[in-house]
């Protein structure tokens, strides 16, 4: 990396004193780096202790010949956030060990390839200082170079958000690699690009990073939408905090940001498949409701078709009656043979009772064709303005067709009452709105089923509308089992559920939450174990003239 | 005296339901009892001898299956059929645990109906 070059960086060595073969010597290994290291060796621990403590160093390498100073020396390091490489006898893996845990970067064993396996090793953590470093303006102060270069490399490199150091100017002076990755660069090709390339058209009080240079305001997981060089749009959550010097000077930001797209495609997946699950459970409602009155009304259709059948039988002896009593001659044998014939069908078939159930079956059909149709203007209704775009919605409507359509599978179990109050149109996704309701209906439902388990209940189901200034106020309440505290802390977390597999599951009102959140609005609830639960839905009315 | 009828007892709680199905087997020679509920049949069953019940899945309250197992846990071996709309939903094991002897579909064909009391009856 070029920018990393003509940067000097400071190493400590600490090793005893002691004659031997060069090779074998830490500080002689370590003279191979060049002289843009500068080596700063310790025979003493105790200085080399006050070394470290001092913390100009950017990197520390111990030699385990130190014995048990070793290790307050690593400790030392640590604490300082220096960076430190071990230096042990080959073969011994224990020591090895006990080094990385407390807290050594990097072990290297003593062998007649010590000088090369040292330089590799140094080189690899002075690599990242150098980075570091050369992302801190020239001109920075050691405080600043050193509050950074604290991070351990292991960090920012692997860690999974980008990082970017922006400077004065707003170009980039660091990327890691998941900068470059999520913004579709390769290494190093970040480097001195403008902020700006990533906010096409953006005013310029909406580019964070802008702002934290101007005013060091910091942001926290904000979500912003980045553009990337071939137009690819990536949601992001981004956090910026301004890089300041010892005296308070600004002297760049740093940004560190996620990239939300799968996280947003999850969101879209867990909105559809909630949708999918609350129309699943609503259609097996209807089709209950539906499948009862087929039921009769088919049966006795083909009960009708028998009983057309023996009125068919009377009929033909009324006729054979006619015809007797209709000759020129009457022939009185004739006709009291016809009428008798006539009367023994008549007994057969039963026809009083035909008559007279004939009637029934019909009266009965009818209102089963009744209720269906009844159900289908609910569903008619219900399935009024169906459609992703924003528009102007009679939330009374949207409210009343859905607890319609929820009530045709728990009217058996409760009873409804609504108190709705004249609203205006509120600009929304009238379908979103009505998921929500949906769920709240269920949610009431399925509570007062608990309730009604354990205990004598008229389960009730209050909805109530009210407009309060700029904003509609829904309030559907029950009378079912109510939460404790500790249900009532969870209910708006994803998957949390109370209820038995295949009857929840727990998506319900995290979705709801997000929805109504979207639209602007609020979704509150207040419980009483026992009595009932009250959910409180707020929306603003919305500027109809957005919709244009 | 010609021999007693058998004694079907028909049980739903949509009084259409088993006026449609007193309908379809009143030519069947059978004397038929009715009730809304499963209460309402558990007491029937207490004071009368039946051959046959016939019971709707889903009533509020307690439900077919439920009824039924009671029913079998009572020790009676009288042949019984579930009425439900979704067969494919319900438990083999549920159905064996309630004695049940056949399912029938709703909506019912009138032939299979017929065929399937008939059947049961013969047992
Ligand atoms: N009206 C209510 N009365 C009592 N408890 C409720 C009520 N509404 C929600 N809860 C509690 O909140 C939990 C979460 O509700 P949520 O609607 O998110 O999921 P669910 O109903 O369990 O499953 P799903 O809605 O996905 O089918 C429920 O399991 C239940 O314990
Ligand atoms: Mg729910």
């Amino acid at each position: 990396m070029n920018a990393a070059s003509g940067v000097t960086v400071h190493l400590l060595i600490a090793e005893p004193f002691q004659e031997g073969p060069a090779a074998t010597s830490t500080s002689d290994a370590l003279r191979r780096l060049g002289p843009a290291v500068q080596l700063e060796l310790h025979h003493e621990v105790r200085v080399a202790a006050a070394a470290l403590r001092g913390r100009h160093a950017d990197l520390a390498v111990l030699d385990c010949r130190l014995g048990d100073d070793l290790w307050s020396l690593l400790q030392r390091a640590g604490e300082g956030a220096t960076p430190a490489i071990v230096v042990g006898e080959a073969g011994d893996e224990a020591f090895a060990l006990r080094a990385f845990r407390a807290g050594a970067a990097a072990c290297v064993a003593r062998g007649p390839a010590l000088a090369d396996e040292l330089s590799i090793a140094a080189r690899e953590q002075l690599q990242w200082i150098r980075r570091i470093k050369a992302s801190v303006p020239p001109d920075g102060s050691k405080e600043n170079v050193d509050n950074v270069s604290r991070y351990s490399r292991h960090v920012i490199e692997n860690m999974n958000s980008a990082v970017l150091v922006i400077d004065r100017d707003a170009m980039v002076s660091y990327a890691n690699p998941t900068a470059e990755r999520v913004l579709g660069a390769g290494p190093g090709e970040l480097t001195r690009r403008d902020i700006r390339d990533w906010f096409p058209g953006a005013a310029p009080g909406d580019v964070l990073p802008l702002q934290t240079l101007e005013n060091g305001t910091c942001f926290r997981g904000v979500e912003t939408v980045l553009t990337r060089a071939d137009g690819t749009l990536i949601p992001t959550g981004i956090s910026c905090a301004p890089l300041v010097d010892a005296k308070g000077i600004r002297e760049g930001a740093v940004a560190i940001f996620q990239d939300l797209t799968e996280i947003k495609q999850l969101q879209r997946q867990v909105l559809q498949t909630e949708k999918m699950a609350s129309i699943g459970q609503l259609a097996a409602g209807v089709a209950h409701e539906i499948n009862n009155p087929m039921g009769f009304i088919h049966a006795n259709l083909s009960q009708l078709t028998e009983y057309l059948d023996d009125f068919q039988k009377v009929w033909a002896h009324v006729e054979g009656l006619r015809n007797a009593s209709g000759r020129e001659v009457l022939d009185g044998q004739e006709v009291r043979e016809a009428a008798s014939a006539l009367d023994a069908t008549i007994q057969a078939v039963d026809a009083n009772f035909l008559m007279r159930d004939f009637g029934t079956a019909i009266r009965e059909s009818l209102e089963g064709s009744e209720r269906i149709r009844a159900i289908v203007t609910d569903l008619r209704a219900f399935s009024h303005q169906d459609t992703a775009e924003r528009a102007l919605c009679d939330v009374n409507r949207a409210l009343d067709s859905t607890a319609h359509i929820v009530w045709t599978m728990m009217k058996h179990s409760v009873v409804l009452t609504k108190q709705y109050a004249e609203l205006a149109p509120v600009v929304c996704f009238p379908m979103q709105l009505k998921q929500v309701f949906m769920n709240l209906l269920v949610n009431a439902y399925q509570a007062i089923e608990e309730r009604a388990a354990l205990e004598e209940l008229r389960g009730e189901i209050r909805l109530r509308t009210e407009l309060q200034g700029e904003e509609v106020l829904i309030t559907v309440s029950d009378n079912g089992a109510g939460m404790p505290k500790s249900t009532l802390d969870r209910i708006f977390d994803p998957f949390f559920t109370t209820k038995e597999v295949g009857v929840g599951t727990g998506l319900g009102l995290s979705t709801s939450f997000n929805l109504i959140r979207n639209h602007g609005g609020t979704l509150r609830v207040e419980s009483e174990p026992g009595r009932g639960t009250s959910f409180e839905v707020r929306l603003p009315l919305g500027d109809a003239d957005e919709l244009l | 005296m010609s021999e007693p009828l058998p004694v079907v007892l028909l049980v739903d709680d949509e009084k259409h339901i088993l006026s449609a199905l007193s309908r379809s087997l009143r030519r069947e020679g059978y004397e038929i009892l009715t009730a809304g509920s499963a209460d309402e049949a558990l007491q029937l069953l207490s004071e009368r001898q039946v051959d046959l019940i016939v019971s709707d899945q889903k009533m509020p309250g307690t439900h077919g299956i439920a009824f039924l197992t009671e029913v079998e846990r009572g020790g009676s071996r009288v042949p019984r059929i579930l009425l439900t709309g979704w067969p494919e939903e319900i438990p083999q094991p549920e159905i064996a645990r309630a004695g049940i002897t056949a399912l029938l579909p709703k909506p019912w064909d009138d032939a299979e109906l017929k065929s399937t009391l008939r059947s049961c009856l013969a047992r």
